[in-house]
């Protein structure tokens, strides 16, 4: 099977795994007796900040195997990482926003809690990480540098996290892994874990898709340098 | 060897005085634009001191640390202090110092300009809390000024770097200088308790963080 070939048959699952989710979430899971049919929110938005969360794991883990063993290959990972994280991450903030409209009603005490802080922050970092890939010289140096970003911008995020926590906080507690069990009906939390299992696989596709189209770009421009260096030692040329 | 590369730059300085002239002429100004933007009175003039204090001193930083690498840039002589045997994490380590007294000397142009300007009352708490600050925002914010340096766009990376990174800093230090300037004791604050020995905490964790990853930003 070709490589493209894969990525299709990739993509049709994950395609498929979210036609899966979405019946989980309108038609399996049960409506909220408080929160009403915006809770439904809760499960692709929980699970695209989880996505988020994995895919700047990747970028870090790719950054750190860059800068150890400095192979092109953890790099492309990083970046292609990075970019799907950035769309996961405003994923889950426009998710968040709309369920917060009508149960937080924009109190700005409240939007500015722990968790939204940290992930804006989070937000602004990647985004700088791929601004630095911008204007760095391309090859090495912006690898090197990214690389840097990603680490010291992620190990940021948590202690973001905490300064504010112990400010002022706000934000539904632990739900999922409450201490003492899980405080979701089993239905709820099936629909959550099926809805969590396909955005994972999305956002590994797309990480997938990502890392091809950057390796096909490295590719041509290597074949670029290649041709120029022939065209030079070519004779009759000067 | 980090003492020699911030005795240099503090030398250099002085002798030329470039930034600090420019550096305290901005944050008067910078004051003066926030009393009439925020149109400030007895009452609104102590409630916002604190806000206007850490947005002025998030931008002097910036412009204070984003110079200590572009002058190096600019006349070619990263590449030659590299050569020597300093090594990479004692040259970042004197630039970060030698920029962090420039920000605290910022800072005695400013705290005094508010007592002045804005009748911001200036204690003990409000200045160690300014200064264990400065510290970690001087080790983070000249890692990202050696790291943007390096680019093509090096003013408009380092803030879009830094600030992002120095929130804990805003968020910790904004709250006890809030606390110091109501007049309230620092231990009162919930949990946190002591921000000052949280913002100590971050000063180190970054110190070494950036220490770290000095080695990559420099070596080329």
């Amino acid at each position: 099977m070709t490589e493209n070939r894969r990525l299709y048959v990739l993509t049709a699952v994950a395609l498929g795994g979210m036609l899966v989710a979405a019946g989980m979430i309108f038609l399996y899971a049960p409506q909220d007796a408080l929160q009403g049919p915006v809770q439904r929110i809760f499960y692709l938005h929980v699970s695209s900040a989880i996505a988020a969360y994995a895919c700047f794991a990747l970028v870090v883990a790719g950054g750190v195997a860059y800068l150890w063993k400095g192979s092109l290959r953890s790099d492309r990972l990083a970046r292609a990482a990075a970019a799907v994280g950035l769309v996961f991450t405003t994923n889950a903030f426009v998710m968040g926003m709309i369920w917060a409209k009508p149960i937080w009603n924009w109190d700005p005490s409240k939007t500015w809690d722990a968790r939204v802080t940290s992930t804006a922050v989070l937000w602004v970092v990647y985004a700088g990480y791929l601004l630095v890939r911008r204007f760095a010289t391309p090859g090495r140096q912006a690898m090197r540098l990214a690389a840097v970003v990603g680490i010291v911008g992620f190990a940021d995020v948590p202690i973001v996290h905490f300064s504010v926590q112990w400010w002022r906080t706000l934000h539904p507690g632990r739900v999922i892994d409450a201490p003492g069990g899980p405080a979701l009906p089993p239905e709820m939390l099936l629909a959550f874990m099926v809805t969590m299992l396909a955005v994972l696989l999305l956002a590994g596709t797309l990480v997938a898709v990502r890392y091809r189209i950057e390796a096909r770009r490295d590719a041509l421009e290597e074949r670029a340098v290649a041709a120029q260096l022939k065209l030079a030692a070519s004779p009759g040329s000067r | 060897m980090a003492l020699a590369v911030a005795r240099k730059d503090l030398r250099g300085e002085l002798r030329g005085r470039e930034l600090l002239p420019a550096l305290a002429q901005f944050v008067v100004l910078a004051l003066i634009i926030a009393n009439f933007a925020f149109d400030l009175d007895l009452v609104s003039g102590p409630r916002l001191s604190p806000g206007i204090l850490w947005l002025v001193l998030v931008f002097a930083g910036l412009v204070a640390f984003g110079r200590a690498f572009a002058t190096e840039k600019e006349s070619g002589s990263l590449e030659a202090m590299l050569l020597t045997p300093a090594g990479p994490a004692s040259i970042f380590a004197g630039k970060a110092l030698a920029s962090a007294a420039l920000l605290v000397a910022c800072e005695a142009v400013l705290l005094p300009s508010m007592a002045v300007f804005l009748g911001s009352p200036i204690s003990v708490a409000v200045v160690a809390t300014v200064l264990l600050a400065t510290g970690g925002m001087a080790t983070l914010g000249c890692l990202f000024a050696a790291l943007a340096a390096q680019t093509r766009a090096r003013e408009l990376l380092l803030p879009v770097l830094a600030l992002p990174i120095w929130v804990p800093f805003v968020v910790v230090g904004g709250r006890a200088v809030q606390a110091a300037m109501t007049g309230q004791s620092l231990a009162a604050l919930p949990l946190s308790g002591q921000p000052l020995v949280i913002l100590a905490d971050f000063d180190i964790l970054f110190l070494v963080v950036a220490s770290l990853a000095a080695r990559f930003v420099l070596d080329d």
